[in-house]
């Protein structure tokens, strides 16, 4: 379960990128979180991944206290989250199995193993044929499919993604929303920040609205119109 | 898109779990150091000419203070086969008759460094001198013979300089002995001149060293710069600092290694292009003259301690920089 009580985010300057947010998302719920740019989506996802702090309140992960994690335990805990960007952040002069393999190498699985598996995640965002390929050689769906392989090949507890169809053309864009939903059956919590409205309401799925960094509506799914 | 049995269950079955909270640690850790030892080895592939003169810089680097071992060990094995000819004449005082020259011939036989002793007689030695162009006629002048007896001292072969030097002593100490004439003082002066350049050896190896870390750093350095979008998607995805770091470890590793193997074959290029003119000197010496080579030891060392170095070098640097990147 992922639970934000009371999360404020200030930069310095003074720009305050959340406040006072307080929210969960059940064991293997799907949430979206929306807003319009700079309402604090980003922000949220990157507290989640501690890629930053909070600036006040607590977040925790399946009970876990993320605060109390220093900086030797965040690797542990991005291990446990498979992250989904916008900009793909796939490594270009490896193929895309490599890509691909990389959380798993990091987990110290062994090779036979760590195929094995690529493939089944390749095989699942429809890319088994293009596991020799480097990704600049691939479409910005299909280095998107890649990035998703990768987050789901080490099967992670969380799903978190940064604007996943950002770039993507709209039936493009539903056919990855639709593979998060299919995770989200089997069990893994997903967390999705977007400000793709039309498709976020086609999904039917939990909506957590934000504007200014404030909570300003957290709709569940059986209300999204 | 299509499933399959494997991939319908993305989030962690019970049993992937358990796989990964009993995977021995040493696994993992040896599919890592395996892992990152191959990648940085498929990087220095990647960028041939780049790693290529890396390594040919270093090489030659870690070289010259071969290059100058095996120049100082010849010479030393040139003023060895030289000194094994080396006589020490003695001078007896000009009262000491044949038998007493007879007598401390045969004590200066019994010496541990003394291979053969020669009694030259006044008469011998006036006859020599007479041979000599210009002092057969002041000898001529002369109503007695002034000469002494000399005795002929050759030392035994390989003998030191420090025992060569105690041989004198000894001889000089010697009851009826009034001069000793040590033609061995050059070789002693050699030897000073040998441990001079043995210490530069030293001095040279420690600074090319420091050459080759440095070297191994920048290098490593700079691909850690070239490489700051790769390590950040590394960290996001749960890499460790010492995942990230592994690879440049490696690659110190490799570049060291490459450079000393390059150094050793160069420094057994030069002692093989020594061995046709070591063999004309040693004609020349009764064949006493050989080529003192790299020992065989120095042969794994030198790319073993160039390991280290390159290992070494990446250590400090990618500390440095990653903790910069953090």
């Amino acid at each position: 379960m992922i639970r934000f009580d009371q999360v404020s985010k200030r930069y310095e300057g003074g720009h305050e990128a959340l406040s006072q947010l307080t929210f969960e998302v059940a064991k293997g719920e799907m949430a979206f979180v929306t807003g319009h740019s700079g309402a604090g989506k980003s922000t949220l996802l990157k507290l989640l991944a501690l890629i930053e702090r909070p600036s006040h309140g607590h977040i925790s992960l399946d009970g876990q206290n993320l605060a109390k994690i220093g900086r030797s335990g965040i690797p542990k805990l991005r291990r446990s989250l498979g992250m989904v960007f916008q900009d793909h952040r796939l490594l270009m002069d490896r193929t895309v199995f490599a890509n691909v393999e990389l959380p798993l190498v990091i987990g110290g699985i062994a090779p036979l193993e760590r195929g094995r598996r690529v493939r089944a995640a390749l095989e699942k965002v429809g890319l088994l044929d293009y596991e020799r390929q480097l990704p600049a050689s691939l479409s910005t769906g299909e280095q998107q499919r890649v990035g998703i392989a990768r987050a789901i090949v080490a099967k992670p507890d969380v799903l978190i993604a940064d604007e996943p169809t950002g770039n993507l053309d709209p039936q493009l864009a539903v056919e990855i929303m639709s593979l998060f939903a299919e995770f989200q059956q089997f069990g893994t919590t997903v967390l999705i920040a977007s400000h793709d409205l039309p498709l976020i309401k086609r999904m039917k799925k939990r909506v957590v609205v934000l504007d200014h960094g404030r909570l300003v509506a957290d709709v569940a799914a059986e209300e999204v119109l | 898109m299509s499933a399959s049995a494997d991939t319908q269950a993305p989030a962690p079955a019970p049993a992937a779990r358990s796989e990964r909270s009993h995977r021995r640690p040493f696994s993992s850790w040896r599919e890592h150091h395996g892992w990152s030892a191959a990648a940085s080895l498929r990087r220095l592939a990647s960028k041939p000419v780049g790693s290529l003169l890396t390594i040919a810089v270093m090489g030659l680097a870690l070289a010259l203070p071969l290059a100058f071992y095996l120049l100082l060990s010849n010479v030393q094995s040139l003023g060895d086969a030289l000194g094994r000819n080396q006589v020490i004449n003695v001078f007896l005082k000009v009262d000491q008759v044949a038998g007493n020259a007879q007598l401390l011939a045969k004590q200066i036989g019994q010496h541990d460094g003394v291979a053969n002793v020669v009694v030259k007689t006044p008469q011998q030695g006036l006859d020599e001198l007479s041979k000599m162009q210009g002092f057969s006629d002041a000898l001529h002048a002369l109503d007695d013979n002034p000469l002494p007896f000399v005795l002929q001292v050759q030392p035994q072969d390989g003998i030191s300089a420090e025992a060569a030097s105690r041989l004198v002593d000894d001889l000089r100490g010697m009851q009826g002995v009034d001069m000793v004439q040590d033609s061995g003082t050059w070789r002693q002066r050699l030897d000073a001149l040998l441990g001079v350049g043995n210490r530069a050896v030293l001095i040279l190896a420690a600074l090319f060293a420091l050459a080759v870390l440095l070297v191994v750093g920048n290098t490593v350095r700079v691909d850690i710069t070239s490489r700051a979008e790769e390590i950040g998607v590394l960290k996001l995805i749960g890499a460790s600092r010492a995942f990230v770091r592994r690879p440049y470890l490696y690659a110190g590793i490799w570049y060291g290694l490459f450079s000393g193997v390059l150094a050793v074959v160069l420094a057994l290029a030069i002692e093989f292009a020594l061995v046709e003119p070591a063999a004309r000197l040693s004609q020349v010496y009764e064949g006493k003259l050989h080529v003192a080579g790299l020992p065989p030891w120095l042969l794994v060392a030198v790319p073993a301690a160039a390991a280290l170095l390159g290992w070494l070098g990446a250590r400090l640097v990618s500390a440095w920089q990653l903790r910069k990147a953090a």
